[in-house]
């Protein structure tokens, strides 16, 4: 099947399509007009399409499309209930569950919630152990909200899963989401102005666990780039290793390689721009020991920003969406990147398909 | 009947619909009864606040707001707050 990049953006879905060689691609869409897509992806299972799809004025969404986008249903009843006096603000990521759980997905949300649905994304169900976690009042809400936007399911354990809410860290649960635990020993929370490694409060940009061997994790935090492989039990910090600062969004690893990953990092926190006036992806393929900059079909001068959501990859290739409207591909490990798509709106998100 | 008349985006979740004719006694009950009400209430069934509602030309909040009274010819269009980026 031919590849795609399913892209997000402020005003839409756009599906960028390419050849079997990966070196020619071409945009279709918009679809879902008018909505900002934090998140799109194809469930591999059944190939129905989800997005996570919000609007400044009707509100948080979770959609699917059982017809490669032509048309999009809308899931029914999304929300919190009411003793919670909390209210969902934003749809921020969709994860296919466990193969062996064929109807079931998770749907991370604003303000750090996650839902769940048993059949195929009709109905959702909120989580109420994250709902009502006794950490939550220590929680703090970063510039994109309280948002839970990874989830992880342990490929080998449908009830071991991990997610990660900026700005509250990493939980981990065993049993299915029956109950949550933080794992962020190690982690910095730079921010705060007391406690610098707190039990919970980290900003966790995005967290990956490697498909290979699932208790590895790497996170790339508001305060540094991590490998746990542990489960998350213990952190070791990678950022000192050549990399330009500590500060970015966006990961992806190498499924055939747990040593490997990508990372877009940018100036710091109060200037969210790639540093050096360039786009530079940098790579490792020592487990975070060394850091290596790819720029190679990447443009230069550049400041571009690259959000949480904004990088993906699968077997073959890697993808990076930035805000200002341009997707690009490698198929080389970063050796060299196509540009894919240009002048798209702003890219919130890109998964590969 | 009155005539329900929605925005485009809204229409777009309703297959392209976007008139409705319905049987409803007040502006709240002809809004909740379309299959868009989760778009334009919330889950506590509050209108969300960048929904304009305007009842034959006039803003809702200016008459009795989700209760204002429909005649058989009223026309309620919904409208959203110029907001965005």
């Amino acid at each position: 099947m031919s590849p795609v990049v399913l892209v997000g953006t402020k005003k839409g879905l756009f599906l960028v399509r390419g050849d079997d060689a990966r070196t020619s691609w071409e945009v279709e869409g918009p679809q879902l007009t008018g909505w900002q897509v934090f998140h799109a992806v194809r469930d591999p299972r059944d190939g129905t399409l989800h997005a996570a799809a919000n609007n400044w004025v009707y509100g948080a969404t979770a959609q699917r499309s059982t017809d490669g986008g032509q048309t999009w249903d809308r899931s029914e009843g999304l929300g919190l209930p009411e003793d919670s006096e909390l209210k969902l603000t934003e749809a921020w990521h969709v994860e296919p569950g466990h193969a062996s759980e064929p109807d079931t997905l998770f749907l991370g949300g604003a303000p750090g919630v996650l839902f769940r649905t048993d059949d195929g994304g009709t109905t959702w169900e909120v989580n109420r152990a994250l709902l009502e976690h006794p950490t939550r009042e220590r929680w703090q809400p970063g510039a994109g909200g309280l948002c839970c936007h990874s989830i992880q399911i342990d490929p080998n354990d449908a009830k071991r899963m991990a997610i990660a809410i900026s700005a509250a860290g990493m939980f981990v649960s065993e049993d299915g989401g029956e109950s949550w635990e933080p794992r962020n020993t190690g982690v910095a929370a730079d921010f705060m102005p007391d406690d610098k490694y707190p039990e919970v409060g980290q900003c966790v940009h995005k967290l990956l666990l490697h498909p290979a061997r699932p208790e590895r994790f790497w996170q790339q935090n508001h305060c540094g780039v991590y490998r746990s492989d542990d489960r998350g039990e213990t952190w070791e910090r990678l950022d000192k290793n050549g990399l330009p600062s500590d500060f970015g969004f966006g990961l992806a690893l190498d499924p055939s390689d747990p040593d490997a990953a990508w990372v877009v990092p940018e100036e710091g926190a109060e200037n969210r721009v790639t540093p050096d006036g360039q786009l530079g992806v940098y790579r490792t393929r020592d487990g975070g020991g060394s850091w290596q900059r790819l720029e190679n079909g990447l443009p230069k001068p550049a400041w571009a920003a690259v959000l949480r959501e904004g990088m993906a990859y699968d077997d073959r290739s890697i993808a990076v969406g930035t805000q200002s409207g341009s997707v690009f591909v490698t198929s080389d490990g970063g050796e060299s990147w196509i540009e894919a798509a240009s002048q798209l709106p702003p890219v919130l998100s890109v998964e590969l398909a | 009947m009155a005539v329900v008349v929605v925005p485009s985006l809204v229409a777009a979740q309703a297959g392209g619909q976007k008139r409705f004719e319905v049987e409803a006694g007040t502006v709240g009950e002809a809004l909740r009864g379309l299959p868009v009400s989760d778009l334009l209430f919330d889950e506590r069934g509050e209108l969300r606040p960048l929904v304009n509602v305007y009842v034959d030309g006039v803003d809702a909040r200016q008459s009795h707001g989700l209760d204002t009274k429909l005649g058989p010819t009223t026309e309620v269009r919904v409208v959203a707050a110029i907001a965005g980026g």
